[in-house]
């Protein structure tokens, strides 16, 4: 049976997760959707608000979706599962977890790709962050959770857009340098483009691997990172760059890549996706995923999506210099390269780069 | 900083015999050295250290990181990846070290650990979750 493409609906606080949702939900196309939500508070309003039946819809037991979620999220997709493998409710064909205003999105992604018990039967396939046009701006002043979740996105909708226009008001700039890559949708009381919101999650060869990635959206110099806003703001800290290498990398380089920034950025290192021309594995490139520390096992393409045959690596990092990003990533091919080089050379044999 | 032996007996000479390959393939020009700077002052930007990271007077295949105290850690590098670390601490008169270490991760790591011992520190998790879904993985 196929893996389960499961989606994240984040944003902060009010600015209409809910009625996206709901409205989603009312498309025959989403019919086969199991939501997970959670209460926030005393009252479950969010959950009122869904016009989803009843056995379609599962609420978290516990207030805060980030704080509980290794163990709800977890208990309740596995939950869902099980329900779906016995006939006991619909066949859905797409989860949708809806979080909390205040939840980080990261340790939500990291419970789904690592807890063995579901991993196997999901795969991740979208971040949606929603911002609010009108009061969008002074959220992400006043709340670092805001940026980080517009930040981690696949995609952001723009939500209350009759109480302000985003490309006006200047929140469509800043939110764009915030996360270049991710497509910014527009909802009209939440009504939105469902088939640009969901899918493009990294299908094996297909075209969808190169929007997945979206590296033509960002900045080709890492040195260009700079936002170019006023200093002070939250979302001053966050730098979305992209790493090129038109030479491919030993394989080795980047195992020691991920695991240096895994060791020292931990959760400054908010996502990181890339495509990867490996020196080993020839016309068949390695698409790499990360949150924080947490990677997904790399995938390996039949072939280039594209005609660019090169890698590409996006990081969205809070507070980390792209240009450490470059030099460690030469750095450490360069130490590979000289082991591998003289191993061989001392050996009699010809080098990896010499065929 | 403990000061370890490393690279005795016959590990040790087989080092010695791979030596004259490994050495010239690294060259330590400007790029080397730029390159090399970055990754150590970017590094201690990231653990919230200040220091200041300089080429070693007296040696090419190393660098000098000053810290305020006045302390000073003498790293330098041996081709094809090996790393020495030597701490030198104001009014202790003997240096410390050198450690040993296999490539910048070694060496990194043993940096946080003599410099910023508090800073978040991690490590990488593979989750169990292919990228594809289970139908592309089994392909």
């Amino acid at each position: 049976m196929a893996a389960v493409p499961v989606s994240v609906i984040t944003g902060f606080l009010g600015s209409g997760k809910t009625t996206l949702l709901a409205r989603l939900l009312r498309d025959p196309a989403f019919a086969r959707t199991a939501v997970i939500v959670n209460e926030f508070g005393e009252v479950g309003l969010d959950h009122l608000l869904v016009e989803v039946s009843d056995e379609e819809i599962v609420l978290l037991d516990s207030g805060c979706m980030c704080c509980s979620v290794r163990g709800d999220l977890v208990r309740t997709a596995g939950s869902l599962l099980a329900r779906r493998a016995a006939g006991a409710i619909a066949p859905f064909e797409r989860i949708v977890i809806e979080t909390t205003g205040l939840a980080d999105p990261a340790p939500i992604l990291q419970a789904l790709m690592t807890d063995p018990a579901i991993a196997d039967a999901l795969c991740l396939e979208s971040v949606i962050a929603t911002v609010d046009a009108a009061a969008g701006a002074a959220t992400l002043d006043a709340h670092p959770e805001s940026v980080k979740q517009a930040a981690i996105a696949d995609r952001i909708v723009f939500t209350k857009t009759d109480l302000g226009d985003p490309r006006s008001n200047g929140l469509a700039e800043r939110v764009d340098a915030l996360n270049p890559a991710a497509p910014k949708l527009i909802a009209v009381h939440g009504a939105v483009d469902a088939s640009r919101l969901f899918g493009g999650r990294a299908q094996a060869n297909g075209p969808d691997v190169r929007a997945w990635l979206a590296a033509e959206a960002v900045p080709r110099d890492s040195a260009d990172h700079a936002h170019g806003h006023a200093a002070g703001r939250n979302d001053d800290a966050v730098t979305t760059f992209c790493l090129r290498r038109s030479t491919p990398l030993h394989a080795v380089t980047l195992s020691l890549f991920l695991q240096v920034l895994a060791e020292h950025c931990g959760a400054r290192l908010l996502r990181l996706k890339g495509l990867v021309d490996v020196l080993e594995s020839p016309g068949r490139p390695a698409v790499i995923h990360g949150v924080q520390h947490v990677f997904h096992p790399p995938a390996w393409l039949d072939a280039w999506p594209d005609e660019d045959c090169t890698t590409r690596i996006v990081v969205i990092a809070l507070g980390l210099d792209p240009l450490w990003f470059e030099a460690l990533l030469d750095a450490l091919d360069g130490e590979v390269a000289a082991l591998q080089a003289g191993a061989a050379a001392a050996a009699g044999a010809p080098t990896a780069r010499e065929g | 900083m403990a000061s370890k032996r490393f690279g005795t007996g016959r590990r040790a000479e087989a080092r010695r015999r791979l030596r004259p390959a490994y050495d010239s393939l690294v060259l330590y020009d400007a790029a080397w050295q730029r390159r090399t700077s970055s990754v150590l002052s970017g590094a201690l930007g990231i653990w919230g250290v200040a220091a200041t990271v300089a080429p070693d007077p007296e040696n090419a295949n190393g660098f000098v990181i000053a810290l305020p105290t006045g302390a000073a850690i003498r790293v330098s590098h041996s081709a094809p990846a090996g790393w020495a670390v030597t701490l030198r601490e104001p009014g202790f008169g003997e240096e410390a070290g050198p450690d040993r270490h296999a490539g910048l991760p070694g060496l990194l790591w043993r940096l946080r650990e003599a410099l910023a011992p508090d800073a978040p520190s991690g490590r990488l998790v593979i989750g169990a979750q292919q990228l594809h879904g289970r139908d592309a993985a089994a392909r």
